[in-house]
């Protein structure tokens, strides 16, 4: 039974249970009203849980499923989310992810890399805005300065997803360590197994 | 329990047609006026959704995503109206504001955007159901466990959202503060979240085991629940999409040599 163990039954089903988180950390951020999306909780904690390809497969069926039932926008950003999943995996598999120190390393490596994937696709559609309250009065600012709409679509995504994403990771960080190893062990697949017949 | 979906049958002429249609709309809205580089084509695609929308009776439940657009639109109005780099000609002044043609001309063209692509998605969206969807693409081949994986999520989701108030409201009796200033909204967000996530990350592994038990990674060919409905019609849409995209694309090529 080990072929594929990477995508073993129980990481194929941790993976909606990731996108169920996502949409529920947004929901909660919403009924608080954080000026946060805090909506790849899940992503991160998928890619943390069981590696980088995973995360990037949650991420990127997160955005495809709400693209396609709630809002189209979202379906923009997969690559983003996809990415954000690797990024995060891969720092994490590194042991990055057990420390407070590596933790928020990995979040501002992976907000770095949200911003770098989404400034071209904002610039794409929307002119380089981001529809975020702050970010936008950012962009404003930017191009009144008479500075380039790149750049300015750059610092407008700057403002809303680094504090995003340490919150998050941080959330994550929380929760990753106090589960249990029982539960953790499910999704790796990088133990070895040892096997009793041979 | 409530669903998330945004998908309502109302028997209407889109209820029935092949989801692999609509998503060729999509694609032939998104793409002829790229191709084309002409913009009266995205507005003749808005019209088309909009007729679309309106003749399947969906209109009501459409109007939310055209408030969402309306937001992202005003603001590029005021933003590029007065900021666009390019900005040359002033059209219109209020008081110190100076509105420049320009940037309203911009600021237009990424509301087509914006309408062109919401409102080609709604025609989709709003009249499939998103199952239908999925299983449609595990027909042409997609892998059926992830067809399971997309369409799992469909369940999850209204199960998590009634743990979470369930959660809400045993923290709120415990004496948990949600409204407030911003440090105390921000405390009540961990007692919230990380009851539910542990408890969803526990309940994979129940179902891993329940999928298993009941065959979910054997290897023979799997079967539908519902049959396939793919009538004549389907095949027409289909093949005047196609058609349009590919006429368009020779139309842009025969101009760019000329």
């Amino acid at each position: 039974m080990n072929t594929k163990k990477w995508l073993s039954t129980a990481v194929l089903v941790l993976i909606p249970a990731c996108i169920g988180i996502n949409f529920l950390g947004k929901s909660f951020a919403e009924a608080l009203h954080l000026p946060l999306w805090l909506d790849s909780i899940g992503t991160c904690l998928a890619a943390c849980l069981a590696g980088p390809i995973v995360g990037a497969i949650c991420g990127a069926a997160n955005n495809l499923i709400y693209g396609l039932t709630l809002s189209p926008i979202s379906l923009v950003y997969a690559l983003t989310s996809a990415a954000i999943g690797i990024v995060v995996g891969i720092l994490a598999n590194k042991g990055q992810m057990r420390h407070i120190k590596g933790a928020i390393l990995t979040s501002i490596l992976a907000g770095l890399v949200a911003v770098i994937i989404s400034t071209p696709l904002n610039v794409i559609f929307w002119g380089g805005m981001t529809g975020n309250t702050w970010g936008d009065a950012v962009y404003a600012w930017a191009v009144a300065q008479k500075l380039p709409m790149f750049i300015a679509s750059f610092f407008d995504e700057m403002v809303v997803d680094i504090p995003d994403k340490i919150a998050t990771i941080l959330i994550v960080f929380g929760i990753y360590k106090g589960l249990p190893k029982t539960l953790t062990s499910l999704y790796q697949s990088n133990d070895k197994i040892e096997n009793l017949n041979d | 329990m409530k669903s998330i979906t945004l998908y309502e049958y109302k028997n209407s002429f889109l209820n029935h047609i092949d989801p692999f249609c609509k998503l060729l709309y999509i694609l032939a809205a998104l793409s002829i006026p790229l191709i084309l580089g002409v913009s009266v084509t995205k507005l003749i695609f808005i019209a088309i959704s909009i007729f679309l929308i309106i003749s399947n009776k969906v209109f009501k439940k459409v109007i939310p995503l055209f408030t969402f657009s309306a937001i992202i639109i005003l603001t590029a109005i005021i933003i590029q109206g007065l900021f666009y780099s390019n900005n040359k000609h002033i059209i219109l002044q209020l008081g110190p504001l100076k509105f420049y043609k320009e940037g309203l001309l911009f600021a237009y063209h990424i509301a087509l955007n914006v309408l062109n692509i919401l409102l080609s998605f709604a025609v989709l969206i709003f009249t499939t159901k998103p199952t239908d969807l999925i299983d449609s693409f595990v027909r042409v081949g997609f892998s059926p466990r992830f067809g399971y994986v997309l369409s799992s999520v469909f369940q999850i989701i209204p199960q998590m959202s009634e743990t979470m108030s369930t959660i809400s409201d045993a923290q709120k009796s415990r004496g948990m503060e949600s409204e407030g200033n911003l440090f105390t909204r921000i405390k009540a967000f961990f007692p919230l979240i990380s009851p539910v996530i542990t408890s969803s990350l526990i309940n994979t592994r129940e179902r891993a085991i329940a999928l298993e038990v009941r065959g979910f990674n054997s290897t023979t060919k799997k079967t539908f629940l519902n049959q396939q409905t793919r009538t004549r019609k389907d095949k027409i849409i289909n093949i005047i999409l196609l058609l349009l995209i590919i006429l368009s694309s020779i139309w842009r090529i025969i101009t760019c040599l000329k």
